[in-house]
């Protein structure tokens, strides 16, 4: 256990968390929760998953070698009840918990691992994320019960990936046997009737309008009151697009809980004393992302090139009324650049930019702006939240002098344009997508992976810090080279930072012990119904 | 009398309205600014995954040679396959056929059903307070727009008083016709208050002909005459207008479907154009383009019915 926890804190630096908390009192097994989402899964596959919608609810069916704690933070054994990784952080071997069925009733065997892993590893047959496991050289299947992971370097971050949806282990036999040429055509057909080991089966599944989840009877993990999980015999998923209907049908008593609750309903519902409207801890930021090149596509010099304008925009905006204003309050303002529920984020430091208009003037003349300057802005057409956003700054930004132009796009262009670098500030969110501060970092702030999310930030430094921190195996090193790279880039502000913002969930006052993961994960297996 | 050479050249005069539709709807589809590969993707895709997704999606090749493809997969009955959801356009369509043609034949049902009776009160007492507060209600249908209609019943007939569900689509035929009784109704607002305003006016214009007045003089009964003289020859109007009306229950189905959780067309219309999936929404532009195409030939059927001077 001692070499296994040595394992899990690689990553993290933690200690092993707690299992997912439900509260101790006696529970009431069985029943169904009927749960409105706002779309449907189009993809139930690990790997080959489209959306994010496929991944919130796949842990359901499929599992996971290690799990994510309840808080998001922590790993916990899952179906490996040991993890050893040798001091040179190139070999690592996973020992099966023994006597695990899939939802067939068919062992998992160490080749289903293998398996999972080669599928997901292979460029021609991986999905989008094949470079989550990018580090790896080999695997091995030894015996039944034993997994043995070569690496081609050191990747501090791999528990974390073993506890994302990406590695939740298939079955070799059952995936192949299905129709198709191609192993992607073997997935889609496999997908529609999935056989996995997670607390759940899909039993039916009606294309957009709704899915049935039964209780897996194999499934291995113990409830609070030492019997197999899951508690209920039944989730029901039904697809209501409309906001508004959603939240009608919860209040109407006909769901059990709703996703995506508006912010501007969550108020209203969080008064309604039938209602219990929680907001969930979410890995996302939403942020302005600013383009700092000196020039710009169209020919035009670009002000935002200047270090001291961007400081001059950050310190302009007032957080907390943005908060009020796009979130109702329930948002708070982004503290560093990974959002505050990722483990290593820098959060003890407060804002980076307070409110400070009087500063943010002088930095505007500092760096010869004295009379004001223009700046354009692309933001997604018809989206109620950004617009409210940015009428807000474009006031804000004014006091200072800025006369900010606002372009909304249709969401293609405004992804096209960014892709090529053909703008100048952009209304932004990033989730991660799995647990590590390694993914924004790489995405946003180094240079060389997506020329720091386009906007051309380039710091050899931080470049330089964060390639040592993908090798890094030492907790305590990563954590301090990761501390580094958050200061760097906070002084250079590639970004105008605003909210951390939690995911709103309104659940009725039967549903106890539903939980979503701050990566956006809904796990159904703890959620019991009291009368 | 309805003759069935009248029938074929109506038949044949749809060839060219699809030919037609068929073409517009592939150049608007593609002139769609975005990419289907990175609507798919997301904007965190490498360019190597967009590549990659283009080429199977088979939208890096020439326009010409894309539309080609699909007319050739068009004669050999094949719609494609949606490059998003990854099964046969045919089968997708399918899937959802029923449940909006059951939801436009019910509205359409509905709107007849309230139209008709209050239109016939309202001419019948036309200028009385009555015909007012007739007209003064089906004006607030008409100019109130569907989502908002739709929000109100659903507020006050389900969610309130727990009549009926909010919204979904139910598992049996009669738990469907029970789910869709309110979306039919909101679709059924508008166009029962159109009917009803141009059947009462066609009605008036009827009831002072000299050939009614002869009809009564030759003492037939009150009902008779409404019934065979009165309402026949007002209708020939309002079924034209019914007709060219089904079409926009399509199009308001786009927006029904989406409130009240229905899994019809319209809202796999929605979520395709969203997802630039380019083959779905062509094929779902021709299937209506067919649908609304013999609600126009059926609405010529039965008007040569009513008046045979339509079928020359």
């Amino acid at each position: 256990m001692k070499r296994m926890l040595a394992c899990l804190t690689v990553a993290l630096g933690l200690s092993l968390g707690g299992g997912w908390g439900t509260s101790a009192q006696a529970l009431t097994r069985g029943g169904t929760f009927t749960f409105g989402a706002y779309a449907d899964v189009i993809f139930f596959d690990p790997v080959y998953q489209q959306q994010t919608v496929d991944i919130w609810f796949s842990l359901n069916i499929y599992d996971t070698l290690l799990q994510p704690t309840a808080d998001g933070k922590g790993l916990q054994p899952g179906l490996a009840s040991a993890c050893e990784l040798s001091p040179d952080g190139l070999t690592m071997t996973l020992t099966l918990r023994p006597g695990m069925k899939f939802s067939d009733g068919s062992p998992i065997l160490a080749s289903d691992v293998k398996f999972t892993l080669d599928r997901g590893h292979s460029k021609e047959e991986g999905g989008n994320y094949y470079f989550l496991l990018a580090a790896v050289d080999s695997v091995d299947a030894v015996g039944d019960d034993k997994v043995v992971i070569h690496f081609k370097r050191p990747d501090p971050t791999f528990p974390q990936i073993l506890a994302s949806f990406y590695t939740a282990v298939v079955p070799e036999k059952q995936m192949k046997a299905a129709p198709g040429a191609t192993l992607r055509e073997k997935a889609r057909a496999f997908s529609e009737h999935p056989i996995g080991s997670g607390p759940f089966i899909l039993s039916s599944w009606t294309h957009g309008s709704s899915f049935v989840l039964t209780r897996n009877p194999y499934y291995w993990k113990q409830g609070e009151d030492g019997k197999a999980l899951p508690y209920l015999d039944e989730v029901k998923v039904e697809i209501i697009p409309d906001d508004a209907t959603r939240i009608l049908k919860l209040k109407a008593g006909e769901v059990n809980g709703v996703e995506f609750v508006p912010f501007s309903r969550a108020v209203e519902l969080k008064a309604d004393p039938k209602i219990n409207m929680v907001l969930f801890p979410a890995a996302k930021i939403v942020y302005i992302a600013l383009n700092i090149r000196p020039t710009l596509k169209d020919g035009s010099k670009n002000p935002l090139a200047d270090k001291r304008v961007r400081q001059a925009l950050n310190y302009a905006v007032e957080k907390k009324a943005i908060a009020q204003i796009v979130t109702y309050g329930m948002g708070v303002p982004q503290v560093t650049l990974p959002p505050a529920s990722t483990p290593l984020a820098m959060t003890d430091k407060g804002e980076p930019y307070p409110y400070d208009p009087a500063k943010a003037k002088a930095l505007l003349k500092e760096a010869g702006f004295e009379s004001g300057l223009d700046l354009s802005i692309y933001t997604l057409a018809g989206n109620a939240d950004n617009a409210a956003e940015l009428a807000a700054i474009q006031q804000m930004w004014g006091e200072i002098g800025v006369r900010l132009k606002i372009l909304p796009l249709d969401s293609s262009t405004g992804i096209a344009k960014y892709r090529a670098s053909d703008f100048q500030m952009r209304t932004a969110a990033f989730t991660n997508d799995y647990n590590d501060p390694s993914q924004i970092v790489s995405y946003m702030a180094y240079f060389p992976a997506y020329e720091s999310n386009r906007s051309g930030f380039n710091d050899a430094e931080l470049n330089g810090l964060f390639e040592k921190s993908q090798v890094e195996t030492d907790p305590a090193k990563r954590a301090a080279l990761y501390r580094r790279i958050q200061e760097i880039y906070i002084d250079a502000a590639p970004m105008v930072f605003l909210l951390d913002t939690p995911y709103p969930v309104a659940l009725d006052k039967k549903t106890q012990g539903f939980v979503q993961l701050p990566l956006g994960n809904y796990l159904f297996s703890g959620v019991h119904m009291e009368p | 009398m309805l003759s069935a050479s009248y029938v074929g050249r109506r038949l044949a005069q749809i060839v060219p309205t699809l030919l037609l539709a068929m073409v517009l709807v592939f150049v608007l589809a593609h002139l769609l600014p975005g990419d289907p590969a990175i609507a798919l993707l997301g904007e965190r895709a490498t360019t190597e995954a967009v590549e990659r997704t283009r080429q199977a999606l088979g939208v890096d090749r020439p326009l010409i040679e894309q539309f080609g493809l699909y007319v050739q997969g068009l004669v050999t009955g094949d719609l494609g396959r949606s490059m998003i959801l990854r099964v046969p356009v045919a089968e997708l369509i399918l899937q959802r056929l029923p449940v909006t043609v059951m939801l436009t034949l019910m509205a359409a049902l509905l709107a007849a059903v309230i139209a008709v009776p209050f239109a016939l009160i309202a001419a019948l007492r036309r200028g009385s307070a009555l015909d007012a507060l007739i007209r003064g209600a089906f004006q607030l249908g008409v100019s109130m727009p569907v989502f908002y209609i739709g929000l109100v019943l659903l507020i006050v007939l389900a969610a309130g008083l727990g009549w009926f569900p909010v919204g979904g689509f139910g598992d049996t035929i009669p738990d469907h016709i029970y789910h869709l009784l309110l979306p039919a109704l909101t679709l059924a607002m508008s166009l029962s208050a159109i009917l009803m305003r141009n059947l009462r006016a066609s009605l008036i214009e009827v009831l002072d002909a000299e050939y009614v007045t002869f009809a009564t003089a030759k003492g037939l009964s009150r009902k008779l005459v409404l019934l065979r003289h009165v309402l026949r020859n007002a209708a020939i109007s309002t079924v034209t207008l019914f007709g060219l009306h089904i079409g926009s229950l399509v199009g308001g189905a786009v927006i029904t479907e989406t409130v009240f959780a229905i899994p019809g067309l319209g809202r796999l219309m929605v979520d395709s154009i969203f997802s630039r999936d380019y083959q779905v929404v062509q094929g779902l532009t021709l299937v209506i383009a067919v649908l609304v195409s013999l609600v126009f030939l059926a609405v010529d059927i039965v008007l040569a019915m009513l008046d045979p001077r339509h079928s020359t």
